[in-house]
């Protein structure tokens, strides 16, 4: 379910901003339930997205909205309803280069250290909630870029899971096009899809080789237990979805199921505020991760 | 860095007064610094700003700028008023600061140079004012100033400083550690120098030289903690020092993250993904400004001289 936090559109002015306090308290919801923060400059964009909400349930003011939304009757409802208004349903392959960019940097270098140093050659990677597969074909074509340089003699590969059997059988077919395609450069177009018909590419048999796709209920703990040996997990935009005590499961399971000094990313405005101290929040360069091992505070700015 | 090196360092700095002209307001203002706030004068700032058109028209695009703008300014006067009398003053001591350096000299690109540090400047204040810090605007100060070893090293060792620069960015690691192994001192160190040669508050004497060394000593003011987080903030969202530094950074699990927590008790309440977060969403507007002030997107090294960068 790779969504991602709706942009504002940088053409359009911004709405009127309100400076009911309501709002406030909506956005102070959204963040104790889903991990989902808007700081206080994108308050306007709540404010949009929750005046749809508003017009649906016939709310007349924030205040109102904020009653519906926190009465003990329609909350999950509304509270998933109102993500599905933040979120949005659609994504794009390198979506989000800083996220790669640490990953060259500082996690393979990092991992490869620790496990080479025992012998082992070999990297594993979980899209866990990869909804059509775009992010693990990214994930895919970022390794294979890699093995050609410091992934020389490694291999890897790729679990991506989803929930949702319609979603997974688009990701197997691997069809895409403009939108999904748009920061996928021409010589990767070249080396990596064929074409399929007029207007859409499809994943060749190189990428989908180094993928597994599986169905997955992150909430199954008997499923969850044995995905073991993780180098790195991403996990975007799904865990807002479930309510505290699953998510605090989920994670501890993500906690077990990657080895130390293994990642998980997350999406770009989630946290995982009261849900998990084990892991420790490391900041990239235009990213954020969390690290299961206590690491080094820096690895070329050392402090 | 031994005492030699100290010893070597303070005479060179001494020599800057001879080779570099300050503005004429450089010397008042200094003065204003160790003032407190409700002892500043309005009048005198105006006077100030107003003698050097340069430095006014930075002001008025400041003062015009997303951050502060609820109408237009198009006075001086007014917009003194619309930024209020601290930021003024320290925004002009970073601008005369601009001018203590010969344009040949400047061995980075002056604009990265003061968009790195007004950045940090708003940085701080904002984290300042999270967490509930009582004196927000020296914080801005600080941030303001905390890398003025930088502008001796540059103007006082400016081969040596190139060759740093260039072995930064060319092995996109941290510029105060490539300093320690060529110059055998950071600018930290040269900042500390400088900030008392120019008997800056003994705060501010600290933030320059700690900002990097935190750990270096056992009770680092919260002021020195604040700009050494507000700098890392900034390295890694995109307002460093120019270059695409290899970053991987624990901002709660540090010494300075210890030192605030323990002072401030709004900041134990609060997590790290949070507070980040906060500043994230304030880092757009911080970027327009520093934009609006200096012109967008300048890299700390000039053209002519980067490398060939092919990480992206």
């Amino acid at each position: 379910m790779p969504i991602d936090i709706a942009k504002e559109n940088p053409t359009q002015t911004p709405a009127p901003v309100s400076n009911d306090p309501a709002y406030l308290k909506i956005r102070d919801v959204i963040y104790r339930i889903s991990g989902i923060y808007q700081p206080e400059e994108k308050l306007y964009l709540l404010q949009s997205r929750c005046a749809r909400r508003m017009t649906a349930v016939g709310a007349k003011s924030p205040s109102e909205y904020l009653e519906h939304l926190t009465s003990r009757g329609n909350r999950d409802a509304e509270l998933r309803l109102l993500l599905n208004e933040i979120t949005i349903g659609e994504t794009y392959m390198f979506r989000h280069p800083p996220q790669l960019e640490a990953l060259r940097t500082v996690i393979l270098p990092q991992v490869m250290q620790a496990k080479g140093a025992m012998g082992f050659k070999r990297l594993r990677f979980w899209s866990a909630g990869c909804s059509t597969g775009e992010e693990p074909y990214t994930l895919a074509m970022f390794l294979l870029q890699e093995k050609e340089k410091q992934l020389a003699g490694w291999t890897f590969d790729i679990l991506a899971t989803d929930l949702n059997d319609d979603s997974l059988n688009t990701a197997r077919a691997g069809v895409y096009g403009d939108y999904a395609l748009r920061n996928v450069s021409e010589a990767q177009r070249q080396k990596y899809f064929k074409v399929h018909d007029e207007k859409r590419l499809q994943v060749g048999d190189q990428l989908k080789s180094l993928i597994r796709f599986d169905r997955v209920n992150l909430s199954d703990d008997s499923k969850m237990v044995f995905l073991k040996g993780m180098d790195v997990i991403f996990c975007c935009n799904v865990l807002i979805y479930f309510d505290l005590a699953s998510k605090k499961r989920v994670v501890q399971h993500f906690y077990s199921n990657l080895l130390p000094n293994g990642y998980l990313f997350l999406g770009h405005a989630e946290s995982l505020f009261q849900v998990d101290n084990a892991f420790r929040l490391v900041h990239f360069p235009g990213a954020t991760a969390y690290c299961k091992a206590p690491t080094d505070s820096a690895a070329g700015g050392k402090k | 860095m031994n005492s030699q090196k100290l010893e070597q360092l303070k005479k060179h700095i001494k020599k800057l007064d001879s080779i570099s002209t300050a503005p004429v307001i450089m010397q008042p203002l200094l003065e204003t610094l160790h003032l407190p706030s409700d002892k500043i004068s309005f009048e005198k700032v105006v006077e100030l700003v107003s003698r050097d058109s340069g430095i006014a028209a930075q002001c008025l695009r400041l003062a015009n700028s997303p951050l502060f703008t609820h109408r237009e300014v198009g006075t001086v006067r007014s917009a003194v008023m619309a930024l209020g009398l601290q930021r003024v003053r320290s925004m002009l001591f970073g601008l005369c600061m601009n001018r203590v350096l010969p344009k040949e000299k400047w061995v980075f690109e002056p604009v990265a140079f003061w968009r790195h540090s007004l950045g940090c400047a708003l940085v701080t204040q904002r984290m300042a004012q999270k967490i509930g810090y009582h004196e927000p605007e020296k914080a801005y100060l600080a941030g303001l100033l905390h890398d003025l070893g930088l502008l001796a090293n540059s103007l006082l060792y400016t081969e040596d400083f190139r060759k740093c620069l260039a072995q930064a960015q060319e092995s996109r690691r941290a510029l105060h550690i490539c300093e320690d192994e060529i110059l055998g001192f950071t600018h930290c160190e040269s900042g500390r120098v400088l900030a008392q040669h120019w008997r800056l508050p003994e705060d501010m004497c600290e933030v320059t030289s700690l900002h990097h060394a935190i750990d270096s000593v056992p009770n680092p003011s919260p002021l020195a903690c604040l700009v050494h987080l507000s700098d890392l903030l900034c390295r890694v969202r995109f307002l460093g020092y120019g270059y695409d530094e290899i970053l991987a950074v624990d901002l709660g699990g540090g010494k300075a993250w210890q030192v605030l927590a323990a002072s401030h008790p709004q900041l134990a309440e609060m997590d790290v993904a949070r507070f980040t977060m906060d500043i994230d969403g304030a880092m757009e507007q911080i970027v327009a400004t520093v934009d609006a002030v200096f012109g967008p997107g300048h890299k700390l090294v000039p053209a002519e001289t980067k490398a060939q960068s092919g990480a992206h």
